[in-house]
């Protein structure tokens, strides 16, 4: 989203309500810029037509770096860099890199997941982003248009013949 | 369509099956050795596997109603036609059983008394002799006996609740709260027997050797089968035009399931193996190592089949609500935990008839044609008596409280 988007929104108090709009605003080819919630809306993505997230393709990825730095890691420690044994068992003892192999998939796929999803999403430690309204993260739920993409007037009836509680604009 | 009927063709490919296994059993009788061990096996091995469905299902009804869960009311009549098996199941486990007492079979190496005889040192096994309180005939036969008249009329009771619900006038839930008393009381017992069971049916093949995580690993087993049996069954009664409501949201949950508990098998399993490996005493690495050196194909093919394919194939989204893919990993999975079961079986049984499986052993090394033959058959009569118990009540439940949440189940 560019700086200084002019969004023309409309606040609804109930998710049903926003969902039958969102499915009007997709009849009547108004394009909506975003939808906002408090908690995520089970079937509101296939309605707005969104992709699935490719954030899990993401977290395999990190997860198979985790278990080859883990278990490559460990058979270069325990047979070229310093071997030591271990009860008498071999220098390369899978079933026991096994359990630290898990650990290190799981650590990096987490890890990475989260700092990707915060990366994608610009959030991160000391930034301040714009937000449309309060009631966003508490109980509205928020039908969002970029004003200069679409014709207002047709689009404030949208919203007020929708049931939308608030009707507001704001450049954020 | 809300009531299941058993088509005919249906009917005569499973008593087909059913003929099947009549005859690879006897067959196997008739080539067998003096104990008949491979017959033997082979009914233990089948008899413990599907009986073992029967209570999973049994006890994932209880879990649900215990954890208020709504998601599968729709089609908990499913479970409850495969918990129907627990009756037969463990019919066939009471034959063993007797046989154990009367000697039919030499299954157990504990079962042999000689051996308890400390006057006679030749022969005096002091291991088997500090177990005998546990490991003896009498504990076997009525062990058995008592504690599957207790699962069944735990199964009993829940389906007869579940049935007369449907006839329930006025919606107070007084039916449910009787199931909810039965299915709460039904977990512990459950629990703690399921592993009494295991222990005597299949841990004590291997009388020397104990695993403390033996009966979980058995019952994961069995509970995998369970959840693959339910997805293909849902599968096989939606494309007959059974079971509209039943979605691919449904079919995503038990693919989690599926995927879920195969790693939760997966994990006992390693559980086990790293320990004891770890450990290295030698009469706990024997159980591996007899495995791992003489039974690799057994061995590996177990955590191929019921874990690196279940975990690679079932990690996508997608592949958990493709009809396609996730009944492909569920029959993959029955295959492979019945497989679970044989590694478990055979070796320990070959040892006790005095054999040991240094070269091929046909249908101790890996299952022969008499032994699929055997598994067709029981898996005949596990789905014939699983559809004739479908076809005894209403395919939905009307009166369940959460049949509603069911029907409009989304995940």
């Amino acid at each position: 989203m560019a700086k200084n988007t002019e969004v023309l929104f409309g606040l609804y108090n109930d998710e049903e309500v926003m969902m039958r709009a969102v499915k009007v605003a997709k009849e009547q080819h108004l394009e909506i810029m975003d939808v906002y919630t408090p908690f995520p809306v089970h079937g509101l993505d296939p309605i707005l037509g969104l992709e699935e997230s490719r954030l899990h393709i993401a977290g395999f990825v990190y997860g198979m770096i985790g278990t080859l730095t883990a278990f490559l890691g460990m058979t270069w420690i325990f047979t070229k860099d310093w071997p030591i044994v271990f009860g008498g068992k071999p220098y390369w003892s899978v079933p026991a890199f096994i359990p630290i192999t898990f650990e290190l998939t799981v650590l990096f796929a987490s890890i990475g997941m989260v700092v990707s999803f915060y990366v994608v999403c610009g959030m991160g430690p000391g930034v301040t982003n714009a937000y449309l309204d309060d009631g966003i993260t508490d109980d509205k739920f928020c039908i969002a248009f970029n004003k200069a993409e679409v014709e207002v007037s047709k689009v404030e009836s949208f919203l007020s013949s929708t049931g939308a509680a608030i009707i507001k604009s704001k450049t954020i | 369509m809300n009531q299941y009927t058993i088509s005919g063709t249906q009917r005569i490919i499973l008593l087909v099956m059913i003929a099947i296994g009549l005859v690879s059993m006897g067959l196997t009788f008739i080539g067998d050795d003096d104990y008949h061990t491979r017959f033997w096996t082979n009914l233990l091995h089948n008899a413990t596997f599907f009986t073992g469905i029967g209570l999973m299902a049994t006890f994932f009804i209880a879990v649900c109603i215990t954890a208020w869960a709504g998601w599968s009311s729709g089609f908990k009549r499913v479970w409850e036609a495969m918990s129907a098996f627990l009756g037969p199941g463990l019919l066939v486990l009471l034959v063993i059983a007797l046989g154990t007492y009367l000697h039919w079979h030499h299954l157990y190496h504990w079962a042999d008394e000689s051996i308890l005889d400390p006057s006679n040192p030749e022969k005096f096994d002091k291991i088997l002799y500090g177990k005998k309180g546990f490991l003896n005939k009498n504990v076997y036969l009525f062990g058995t006996i008592i504690v599957g008249l207790i699962w069944y009329f735990f199964r009993y009771k829940l389906r007869s609740l579940s049935i007369t619900e449907d006839s329930d006038q006025g919606h107070n839930f007084s039916n449910h709260r009787m199931q909810r008393v039965w299915a709460a009381a039904f977990l512990p017992i459950v629990g703690f027997t399921s592993a009494f069971l295991i222990w005597q049916w299949i841990m004590s093949l291997d009388s020397h050797w104990y695993s403390t995580m033996f009966a979980w690993y058995t019952g994961a087993s069995w509970f995998v089968s369970m959840i693959a049996f339910t997805i293909i069954l849902l599968i096989y009664l939606k494309g007959k035009g059974y079971y509209e409501n039943i979605t691919g949201e449904h079919i995503h949950d038990l693919g989690k399931f599926l995927f879920g508990f195969s790693i939760f098998w997966t994990y006992l399993w390693f559980s086990q193996y790293m320990l004891i490996w770890y450990a290295n005493v030698g009469e706990e690495t024997i159980y591996f190592r007899e495995r791992h050196d003489n039974y690799p194909v057994l061995f590996w093919g177990n955590l191929i089949m019921n874990f690196a394919l279940p975990f690679l194939i079932l990690m996508r989204n997608d592949t958990k609500r493709k009809f396609g893919s996730v009944s492909f990993v569920a029959t993959l999975v029955i295959f492979g935990h019945w497989w679970d079961f044989f590694q478990m079986i055979k070796p320990g049984a070959l040892h006790s008839a005095g054999r040991h499986a240094d070269h091929f052993n046909a249908g101790f090394t890996l299952p022969g044609f008499l032994e699929i033959g055997t598994a067709i058959g029981f898996l005949g009569f596990f789905l014939y008596v699983t559809f004739h118990a479908l076809s005894k009540a209403a395919l939905l439940p009307k009166n369940d409280p959460y049949l509603e949440e069911s029907l409009h189940h989304h995940v």
